[in-house]
């Protein structure tokens, strides 16, 4: 059972974004040439929200006060991010129909399907603390009605 | 127009791990919760953040040829799992790890990948480099 709150948005990741390797030319052109096909028709029927490819540089912070930071291991690795499209959908069964669409996959890429949440999910393993953020902001409300009175 | 501003960057913050908040007590995750709430509306009101959202647990993973496998995410309850993003607009990757490094999650186990927003994807850029590339897609 899922109680969870989502937008009708969800977030595809394209993961190991090193796929074109060991592709010849017309082979890497024909499917870069779907992908835009693909892209361009998720365009416009207006079920993109964002899209962009990101950068195989970057840095993983971690410790407390962010006191370890590394360069990130994506670049060479399966799991890594390479993208991202922000995917405006009725449904996770129709975001993952749009996900088996994505021309890449037959050539190694996976495609991570995920709702995106209106609220933090902290809040949803822990109702007390939903509780009291609610009250909290109830009482904030408040105090600016009162000032503004 | 200001003469004197810099151009900007975008960077994505992924936050990782999706089990850090087990076994703080309610005062500690009352605390690190407030502290990100604040810390996102503050990067918010100074510009530097464009938008961020959680990412429900549950989701799926597409693969193979047309898609044909689906399963549900290993996602859940992992460390490497993506909780969820911020996407910022700041002057350089310096200014991005600095704003990485407030993360309130840090001190219990949470890890942030800091990555730079590519205006073209490497691998269509690779293919216009071998120059068979169509130039009319944008």
């Amino acid at each position: 059972m899922n109680t969870e709150s989502t937008t009708g948005e969800y977030m595809l990741l394209f993961r190991g974004p090193h796929w074109d390797r060991g592709l010849s030319t017309d082979e890497l052109q024909q499917v870069m040439d779907k992908m835009m096909a693909w892209f361009e028709g998720l365009n416009s029927r207006a079920k993109v929200k964002a899209s962009q490819p990101l950068g195989a540089q970057g840095r993983v912070v971690s410790g407390a006060n962010g006191g370890l930071v590394v360069d990130g291991p994506f670049a060479e690795s399966k799991e890594a991010v390479g993208g991202y499209l922000l995917l405006e959908a009725d449904s996770l069964d129709e975001a993952v129909t749009i996900a088996r669409s994505m021309p890449a996959l037959r050539y190694g890429t996976t495609v991570e399907v995920r709702p995106i949440l209106a609220e933090c999910p902290i809040f949803q393993r822990h109702p007390e603390l939903s509780q009291l953020f609610k009250e909290r902001a109830v009482e904030a409300d408040q105090s600016l009605a009162e000032a503004a009175a | 127009m200001n003469a004197t501003s810099t151009a900007k960057s975008d960077y994505l913050l992924l936050f990782r791990g999706n089990v850090w908040d087990r076994g703080l007590s309610p005062a500690q995750l009352q605390k690190v919760v407030s502290d990100w709430m604040a810390w996102f509306e503050r990067l918010k009101e100074e510009g530097k953040c464009l938008g961020g959202h959680p990412l429900e647990d549950e989701g799926k993973v597409v693969s193979g040829k047309q898609g044909r496998t689906i399963a549900d995410g290993p996602f859940v309850e992992s460390k490497e799992a993506i909780g969820g993003y911020f996407y910022l607009t700041v002057a350089d990757e310096n200014e991005a790890i600095e704003i990485a490094k407030q993360c309130p999650g840090l001190e219990y186990g949470a890890v942030v990948e800091v990555r730079p927003v590519a205006e073209v994807c490497s691998i269509k850029e690779r293919a216009a480099q071998i120059g068979q590339m169509a130039t009319a897609a944008v």
